[in-house]
Order: structure tokens, then sequence, then C-alpha cells
């Protein structure tokens, strides 16, 4: 923006000098744009459209009206005058002041090397001074007479030519060597194209030769074209320099002319250039001024002679010739003529306007003076002076004005600069603290989490370690102990062994036979014990026996039968013989072998009575079997063997035979075979007999079981 | 016998039932008695009823006479049928 704005305040001088060589014009469009651009970026604050703007109407407007910028220091009649090329601003100056053969010399030198042989060709009809070198000719006031000249030429020439020619000849050996060492040599390659003038151009025309030679085929001319389009020329003073304000004006006029050291006027231009400090107005009136004057001069200046031409400023009166016509003499008795402005006494005499102006009147004056017309345009001249002040005090002004405007500017522009430069820093700043800030957050949460985990896992490492160091201490410890012990074993053994070898065998063999003797004494204790019990058995049965049978009635005998079941004890044998005795039995005794036969005669003749009676027999049966059976006959009991058949009277006879014989259980059955009133009538006879029986029957148990037992213990 | 005077339950089971070959007798003298009584009674009452009622008749004696030997008869016979087989009058069967 701020480098925009000072081309643009500066610029119609600046881009209308630069504007002749396009190159020129299009680089300081093109840098102002390249510069531009890092500001853009480095102010982030500032909005960007005005940025977008120039850069994009920039190439247009700029060349084409800088007046559109709003920079109003700029005469707006100034604007349309712009227009001279910088050859004729540039070239007015020399043209007026001096030129030197050197400068013109040098001056066609910068457009191309080989033009050197013109001005050769030039100098000869230009009648010049002596002196060989442009310098030689620094400001000589009264050397405008050019008769001097013509005789010098005969002698000097040769010599100057002779020298010249020589001159010219080392310097194109010189740079046709250079040339070649710079075809041969790279790094004098670089330095001979970076510095010498033309040597690029040399150089690669060469190598170009040298290319088609190689290569005859291809088209080369591109690359020629190509390298002069690239070529730009940039004056070593374009561009951005620390000084802000236009005051490289005159040093681009100086440049693109080549020599700052040409004219004349230089030592006064370099005061002028210190001694300035507002240039830019000064430049566009200068150049206009300039222009003004140029539209006026050629003419006359033109068919002259070029030292005529110089001398005007020294204000040497004669030379002049009588470009003026309308200026007539009318006062040529006037001997005073019109005093001259003292170019170092005017005010601002360091203003080059100024010194134009001054030198624009002292020249009329001079040709007024020349015409002896002084009386006669004394007042104008005299007003003229006057202007001139008026005309001074206004630049002075306007100057001072614009000077200030632009300080202002500038200090704005600083200030602006300044803050948007601290905006950005503390931005900068600020998002760089916040970024550290993050970071060091990052980091330390990192870094803590790092270390837990490390710590959490050296924690549990060491923990397991440990574990297992503790694991395996405790097995070597049980594996020692268990050692140890089975060693105290063993030889608690042995030692063991070896007694029990000696004495213990002999106590064991001892208790042996002792437990030996103590089982026979308790078997023989038992076997008597047995005997024992069993005699009392058998004495108890052979009582109850004794009972039984000594009684010639029924007797209870429960005392015999106690004493043989105490005697008995627990045996289940004996037991189970008492318990199937009928308990009236031994309460109440049973009936004798006698008595049962006796009673069994009375049944039979009961049973007799009622053998013939039918089933369901009423009174009248009963006594006719009553009286019936008186008749029947009897089974004879003497006769031999049984009486066959299951009638009552064979039963009876059968049964009572087997009781004589002493056979009660055989009686019992074939008594027990009877039916109806004769069982009925039998059945209390039956039951004695059996309870008779079961008393025997529990005594022969008993008695084989005492005989068993007696059998058993031996 | 001093010492077996203590033991009750013998003469009582004899007065209470009597000897299993005594039973036929004992029915006969039942019976004997009975008819005795019951013609006696029957006679009795035909004397009775001949004098009041039938001016001394016979028939009267002799039909009073015959009622009371036939009720005994009734009896006896009774007896003696079933005396041979327990009675089953008024037994009950329990059911398994």
């Amino acid at each position: 923006m701020l480098r925009v704005s000072l081309y643009e305040a500066a610029g119609p001088s600046l881009l209308e000098l630069a504007a002749p060589t396009d190159s020129n014009g299009s680089s300081l469009r093109s840098e102002a744009r390249y510069t531009k651009k890092p500001d853009d970026t480095t102010l982030p604050g500032t909005p960007p459209k005005i940025d977008l703007d120039d850069v994009a109407a920039e190439p247009i407007t700029t060349p084409v009206n800088p007046s559109t910028d709003p920079i109003a220091t700029i005469p707006p009649e100034n604007v349309p005058r712009e227009p001279p090329s910088p050859e004729e601003v540039q070239a007015t100056p020399p043209e007026s002041v001096e030129a030197t053969p050197s400068e013109s010399v040098q001056a066609t030198s910068s457009d191309s090397v080989l033009a050197t042989p013109p001005p050769s060709t030039s100098t000869p009809p230009t009648p010049l001074p002596p002196t060989g070198t442009g310098t030689s000719s620094v400001a000589p006031p009264p050397n405008g007479a050019p008769p001097p000249p013509p005789p010098a030429p005969k002698r000097k020439p040769r010599r100057f030519r002779r020298f010249l020619t020589a001159m010219l000849l080392l310097s194109a050996l010189g740079y046709g060597g250079s040339v070649y060492m710079a075809l041969v040599n790279d790094n004098f390659h670089d330095f001979f194209t970076e510095y010498v003038p033309f040597g690029e151009d040399a150089v690669a025309y060469f190598e170009e030769r040298e290319f088609r030679k190689r290569f005859p085929e291809t088209t080369t001319p591109r690359r020629h074209e190509v390298r002069d389009d690239n070529k730009v020329k940039i004056p070593s003073n374009s561009g951005l320099s620390s000084r802000v304000t236009g005051e490289s004006d005159p040093n681009k006029a100086d440049l693109l002319s080549k020599g700052r050291h040409v004219s004349a006027l230089e030592d006064n231009k370099i005061a002028e250039e210190q001694a300035k400090q507002n240039p830019e107005q000064a430049k566009p009136k200068d150049t206009r001024e300039a222009g003004a004057e140029r539209q006026k001069d050629p003419g006359p200046s033109e068919p002259e002679p070029k030292p005529a031409a110089e001398p005007p400023k020294p204000a040497a009166e004669p030379p002049k010739p009588a470009a003026e016509p309308p200026k007539p003499a009318p006062e040529p008795p006037k001997p005073v003529p019109a005093a001259q402005i003292d170019n170092l006494k005017v005010e601002g005499a360091d203003e080059p306007v100024v010194q134009e102006v001054v030198k624009i009147l002292n020249d009329i004056i001079t040709v007024v003076n020349a015409d002896n017309a002084g009386s006669k345009y004394a007042s104008t001249i005299d007003k003229a002076k006057g202007e001139l002040g008026k005309v001074l005090s206004d630049i002075t002004t306007m100057k001072a004005t614009i000077n200030k405007e632009a300080e202002d500017k500038i200090r704005a522009s600083h200030t602006e600069f300044d803050a948007a430069a601290k905006e950005l820093m503390r931005r900068l700043e600020a998002e760089m603290k916040e970024q550290e800030a993050r970071w060091k957050d990052e980091y330390e949460a990192e870094r803590q989490k790092l270390s837990e985990t490390y710590d959490n896992k050296l924690r549990s490492e060491l923990d397991t370690t440990k574990k297992v160091y503790e694991q395996r201490l405790k097995n070597e410890l049980l594996e020692q102990a268990i050692a140890l012990q089975r060693q105290c074993t063993e030889s608690v053994r042995d030692r063991v062994e070896t007694e029990r070898s000696g004495r213990l065998s002999k106590l064991d063999e001892l208790s042996s036979s002792v437990a030996e003797l103590e089982r026979l004494t308790a078997e023989w204790n038992s076997v008597v014990d047995a005997n024992l019990k069993t005699q009392h058995l058998v004495v108890a049965v052979e009582a109850v026996r004794n009972a039984l049978e000594a009684a010639d009635r029924p007797k209870p005998f429960v005392d015999e039968l106690v004493a043989l079941k105490e005697t008995a004890g627990d045996d289940p044998v004996v037991n189970a013989a008492i318990a199937s005795i009928n308990p009236s039995a031994y309460q109440r005794g049973i009936s004798t072998t006698s008595q049962l036969i006796d009673r069994f005669r009375l049944v039979a003749h009961e049973v007799r009575k009622a053998a013939l009676l039918p089933e369901n027999a009423g009174v009248a049966s009963h006594a006719a079997s009553l009286l019936l059976s008186k008749f029947m006959f009897r089974k004879d009991k003497g006769a031999i063997g049984l009486p066959v058949g299951n009638d009552v009277e064979s039963v009876l006879a059968r049964a009572e035979l087997l009781l004589e014989e002493g056979n009660i259980d055989q009686a019992a059955r074939e008594v027990n075979q009877l039916q109806g009133w004769a069982k009925v009538l039998c059945r209390d006879w039956l039951a004695e007999a059996r309870r008779v029986l079961e008393v025997k029957q529990a005594l022969d148990v008993i008695t084989t079981e005492a005989r068993l037992q007696s059998l058993l213990v031996d | 016998m001093a010492e077996r005077t203590p033991t009750p339950p013998s003469p009582v089971t004899r007065a209470n039932r009597p000897m299993s070959e005594a039973l036929l007798n004992e029915k006969w003298d039942r019976c004997l008695s009975s008819m005795l009584i019951r013609s006696g009674l029957g006679l009795s009452f035909g004397v009775v009823f001949s004098f009041l009622l039938f001016k001394r008749r016979a028939w009267p004696v002799w039909l009073g006479t015959g009622f009371g030997a036939g009720r005994a008869w009734e009896e006896c016979d009774n007896s003696f049928k079933h005396a041979a087989a327990p009675t089953k009058d008024g037994l009950r069967v329990l059911r398994p």
C-alpha cells in the first residue's frame, strides 16, 4: 500500500520517466506489484480488497493515467502535459548544458557497444574542445567561443585519432578476448555476462553460432528472442530505496542518459539534490517548464551548432544569434544593461526550476542587453523579475505545503504501518504464546501419562519379580527343610534299627509268648465255663423231666422251667423251646399219660353214643343214635393189628390202642381225624393231649441242645 | 390239696364250660326237664280248663299236655341241631 501510494505520489514523473523503455516500466510495475504482495500478506488486519484492486487495476490504470490516484499533490494541469519522453526530458539538459563527445559516446554506448564508431565519425565535424574526457568540459563558462577549436584539430585529431583507434583496437581485442575467455571459462563467463555491458549478448551470439554449427536443424532463433524478451534493464537505482520520495527522479533521468557525471550542471545538481526536500512537486514543474521551453527552444537551438547553444548559461551575450526577432532593440542609447539575476542569490536558488527560470530570464536579459534595448524592456523585465519573485514564493509555499502533506502522509502511513506491525507482532506473540502453552500442556499431559504408564509397568514388574523371588526363596527353604527332615528321620530310623536289632527283638519274643499264654488260658477258661453251663443245663432239664414224670397228677412246673431258663441264659434254642410251651401247661401242670388214657375211655364212650348221628341231627336222630349205639359191635382190641377204616369205632379203637402203647402223638392224630359231633366231643381231650405233647417236645429239644453244647465244648 | 386251692381258674372254667364229652348229656338233661315241665304245665292248664269250662271233660287235659310237650320237643330239637356247628347268628366278617 504505502509503496504504491508513494509511487503514485511520485507517479507522473517516475512512471513516465520509466515509461520509455517498456521493459523498464513493466519491470517497475511488476516490481511494485511484487513488492506489494509481502505487504498484503504481512498485514492481516488491513482489508485486502485494496490490494486486489490494485493488483488487478494497476497495470491498466497506472500507466495510462496516473493522475487517477487520489493524491492531490499533482496539479491537474500537469498530467496531460507529462507525456514528454525521458529522452526529451533528459536530452534537453545535456543539450542545453553541454554535451561533450565522451558523453555522446557513452550515451550511445549504452545502446550498443558496437555503436562506438559513430561518435568517432560524428566527432570530427563537431569542434570539440581538446578535453579527452567528459569531465574536462565542466562548466567552462567563458569558452563558449567556438573559434579556438578549428585550428587545433590539425595536429590533435591525428594523435587523438591514433590514440582512439589504438584504444578501439585494444578494447575490441580485449572484448573479443574476454568473449572467447567467457566461452572457455565458466567463472569468467559469469563475471563477463554480469558486469560487462553487452557481454551476455556477445557470448550468447557466439554460443548460438556454435550451437547452430553443431545442430543445424534445430530452430535456434527462438532462444535468442527469448533472451531478448527476458532481458530487462533495471536501472540500479530503480526499485525501492530507503528514501521515500521521488528524489530518485533526477537520478533516474541521469541514469537513463548514462552518466551523472556528464553534464556541467552535475555539481549544481548534486548540491541541489542534497538540499532538495520536496522534489515531487518541483519535478513536474520542472519538466513542464522544460517542455515549454523546449517547445520554444528547438527552433533556434537546433540549427545553431552545439558550442553555440552551450554558452548561454554563463550569460555570454554575443554568441547568441538573433534568435528572437520579435525582440526589437528600441533602446540602443541605453547603455545600462538590465541587471542579470544572480543565480545564486535568487530565493530558492537550490531549486532547479528556479534555476531554469532564472536562466531563461537571464537569456532574455542578455538578449535584450545585447540589443541594447534594455531600457525599452526594462519595465517588462522588472515586471518579469517581480513575477519571478512571486512565482518563486508560490513555488516555495506549494513546496512547503506539499512537503508538509507528504510528511503527514508519510507519518500517517508510518504510524499505520507501525500499528499494523505491532498488531501483527502482538498477534504472532499471542498465537505463539497460546501455541506454546498448548504445546506445553500437551507435553505435560503426555509426559505425565507416559510416566504413569511406565510407573505402573515398573511397579507391576517389580511386584512380579518380587513375588517370584519370594516364591523361589520359599521353595528353597521348603526344600531345605524337607531335606533336613528326611536326614533327621533317616538318622533316627537308623539308630532305632540298630537298637531294635539288639535288645528290642528279644522283648518282642517275650511279649508274643505271653500273649499266646494268655490266649491259651482264656480258651481254657471258656471251655471250662461252657462245660459248666451245659452241665447246669442238663441238670435243669433233668429236673423238669423228673418233675413231670414223678407227678401222679397235674402239677405246675414253673419253678423248674424258670431255673432251666436261667441256666440256659441267652441260648436261643432253649429260649425258643420254652416259648413254644403253652403258658397254661406250666401254670396248671399237665396230665399224666394214665390220666390221658383214662379220660380217653370216657370220651370214647360218649363219642360212641354220637357215632350214628347224621348231619344236622335233631332230637329224634340223637335219640335214635343213643339207642342204636348200644347195639353196635365193638372193635376188638385184643386182635392183632390196627383196624382199618374211617368210621368212628375203628378210629376210636386205633386211638385207644395207640394210647395204651404210649404213643400219645399218634393217638392224638387219629382222634383228630373224627368229624362232626364226635370231634366236638373229643375237643377237650385233644387240647390236653397237645399240651402234653408240646411240653414233651420242648423238653426233648432242650435236652438235645444241652447235649449238643456239651459235645461242642469238647 | 391246700396248695391247689389258690388256683381259682380251673374250677371256674369247669363251672363255666362243661367238658366237651359231657355236652350231649347235658342237652339231654335239659330236654327231658323242659319236656317234663311244659307237658306238666299243659296238663295242668288242661285240667283247669276242663274243670272250669268243659265240665270235666278229658280232651282239654290232653290238649294242654300236648301243647307243652310239643313246645319242649321243638326247643330240644333246635338245641341239638345247632350245637354241633357253632352258631353263625350275629357273626360279622371283616373285609380285608
